[in-house]
């Protein structure tokens, strides 16, 4: 294998895999502090997706500039469907039997309308929009070259995922959210209401999605049914780098995204996930944890 | 004592034999080879649901893999058919034994995983599996053909071969084999397996603490289950004369399997049953009359029912039937253990 070919294939996945780490970060947020598995997670970055495409399509929004209308929307989106769908089985769940995989069915139904309901107004095209300067990269020497649009999301998934811990670490409604995951019912003891929290969190997880679509429209093409991959794939990153934890999340990405990008060079690009998931089941036998498992 | 029967499982029996001596008439009446279609439809997805049922129903553990399980059933067959020209009557049990292996073989390592990570491990299995053989042109010399799919080839009317003229037969077939999903699980249910399956439901450390080697009934009932489910992915290939990767390992059906299951009700020999009536008839009408406006309606509307029933029937549909039949409601978890 010719060491420069490799080169830019571990640099394109680096670049790939932060933003795989950066979709991957509602996910674990959502894990961590509610104990749900998301699994409409890809269906919601679909959303992401399509609103800013719309907004270029008809009325030539930047979509960078879209990020201030597809985050509120897809906050809401997941404020209103943990509020109204979720959080009756929170409600029961002392009173019942635990069933800790009715959310990720429920979720699952979540997902399955979403995904239809896209593809029965915008149909099974790939859809994509051509920036002006789309086209251009940075070069690095005569051969490396990162586009910049990509080289933007890149950037930018790390000062997501730095935002958020921060926001985690030190913001009043962060430290509440922090809490809530570590021990539901003291929280509400001292006065948080939990399940107020549990909203936010859901419609934050759902949020930095939709920031992340806004960052992938310009290099990427959208179907309604490309969620479920997005889906798989963040909770592989999710496991790999340890539930809960951000740096975790953004390491698994960058594995990720190096190891299928690296492995695309020996098989065909679709085999190539087939990696992934061989990683996955590896971790979750002999490292359950994650390479950084901790608490939020 | 849990050992008993309820009244209205005595009453169920000869409800259930009724019907299924009504559905035996059935073809006598409809001849339009698009309801047989759909009937058969509704059988296959009430067949898969009870193997799936099987293992995740009496356990509690989500497997969201079992269509790879279908997918080697089918494979298999059909491969053994075209290259060899065994006929799929005895493809079929090599397929389901063939299944039967991975499953237990995954399944061994997998059931030390609980809850949400078992089922995405279940998936990240069976995602393998799709993707390989998706790429996968030929192996050994067997031809796979990749994502276009294997064909089974034609030879006209010969019962012998699997292969007849009009849906009738297949009919027959399939409801010959839900009858005997049925039966086995009743069985199950009804066996000292199944009350340590549902032990291990209730609490597993507690049932290990009694006594019972988890491990083992839980591999047992996988083993039940992915043979089951083998046998139906054969069927499958049979009835449509073609399998694909996409088709017939893909997540989708998977979540088409667990969904009947849920819906109707798991733990219980009825409820994947009900859940396949209920879901597939309106599944394939509104694919039908609807289809061609609004593609995709009938799973927006298996979502909503999903929704609806982890909402406000977490038992699934049969619940509330039991109730009308009279039986007083047992809450899950708290006989179990002492039956075991």
């Amino acid at each position: 294998m010719d060491p420069i070919i490799l080169g830019i294939a571990v640099v394109n996945g680096i670049v790939v895999g932060g933003l795989y780490g950066a979709i991957a970060v509602g996910l674990s947020l959502i894990f961590g502090v509610m104990r749900v598995i998301n699994f409409a997670h890809g269906s919601f970055l679909m959303i992401g997706l399509f609103i800013p495409f719309w907004l270029w399509q008809l009325y030539g929004f930047n979509p960078y500039l879209s990020i201030l209308v597809a985050a509120p929307a897809l906050f809401g989106l997941g404020y209103a469907v943990q509020a109204v769908l979720i959080a009756p089985l929170y409600k029961r769940e002392r009173a019942m039997v635990i069933e800790p995989l009715s959310a990720l069915m429920l979720t699952a139904g979540v997902g399955l309308i979403l995904d239809n309901v896209t593809f029965m107004f915008f149909g099974p095209d790939y859809r994509g929009i051509t920036l002006e300067f789309a086209s251009r990269a940075l070069w690095v020497g005569d051969i490396l070259n990162i586009n910049y649009t990509r080289g933007i999301a890149f950037l930018a998934s790390l000062v997501i995922a730095a935002g958020l811990s921060l926001f985690l670490a030190y913001s009043d409604l962060g430290r509440s959210i922090r809490s809530t995951a570590q021990n539901r019912d003291a929280a509400a003891l001292c006065g948080i209401n939990v399940m107020r929290i549990y909203n936010v969190t859901f419609g934050l997880g759902c949020a930095i999605l939709g920031v992340v679509g806004c960052l992938m429209i310009p290099f990427y093409l959208v179907s309604p049914h490309i969620g479920l991959a997005f889906g798989v794939r963040s909770f592989i990153t999710v496991v790999l780098g340890g539930i809960g934890s951000i740096p975790g999340c953004i390491l698994g990405g960058l594995i990720l995204g190096v190891v299928e990008s690296v492995a695309a060079q020996f098989v065909t690009a679709s085999s190539a996930s087939i990696f992934s998931f061989i990683i996955f089941i590896l971790v979750l036998f002999f490292k359950p944890t994650g390479l950084l498992g901790m608490r939020v | 004592m849990a050992t008993q029967p309820g009244r209205s499982t005595r009453a169920a029996v000869p409800a259930i034999a009724a019907a299924f001596a009504f559905f035996a008439l059935v073809p006598l009446f409809v001849s339009d080879d698009y309801y047989l279609h759909v009937l058969v439809h509704v059988l296959f997805f009430a067949y898969m649901a009870s193997a799936w049922n099987v293992v995740c129903g009496y356990t509690g553990q989500l497997s969201l893999g079992h269509s790879a399980l279908c997918g080697i059933g089918g494979y298999v067959s059909t491969l053994l058919f075209i290259n060899t020209g065994l006929t799929p009557w005895v493809g079929m049990l090599v397929g389901a034994v063939a299944a039967t292996g991975v499953g237990v073989l995954v399944g061994w390592p997998c059931f030390r995983l609980r809850g949400p990570y078992f089922a995405l491990t279940t998936i990240a299995f069976a995602e393998i599996l799709r993707i390989w053989t998706d790429n996968t042109e030929e192996i050994f010399g067997i031809e796979l053909r990749g994502a276009q799919g294997l064909s089974v080839p034609l030879k006209g009317h010969v019962p012998a071969l699997f292969q007849f003229d009009g849906k009738v037969p297949y009919f027959y077939i399939i409801l010959a084999m839900l009858a005997g999903v049925m039966l086995v699980t009743w069985w199950m249910e009804r066996s000292r397996m199944g009350y340590y399956l549902k032990a291990i439901r209730g609490d597993q450390d507690a049932a290990e603490a009694l006594g019972v080697n988890s491990i083992r009934y839980l591999l047992s009932a996988m083993a039940l289950s992915s043979f089951l489910t083998g046998l139906g992915g054969s069927f499958y290939a049979q009835f449509f004369r073609y399998v694909n990767p996409e088709r017939i390992m893909g997540l989708d059906l998977s979540i088409e399997f667990a969904l009947m299951g849920i819906v109707g009700g798991q733990g219980t020999v009825l409820g994947p049953v009900l859940g396949s009536f209920l879901l597939t008839p309106a599944g394939e009408i509104t694919r039908a009359t609807l289809g061609g406006r609004f593609p995709g309606l009938h799973l927006v509307i298996y979502g909503m029912v999903l929704i609806l029933s982890m909402l406000f029937l977490p038992k699934g549909l049969i619940e509330p039937l039991r109730r009308l039949a009279g039986r007083k409601r047992v809450p899950a978890g708290r006989d179990e253990p002492a039956a075991a």
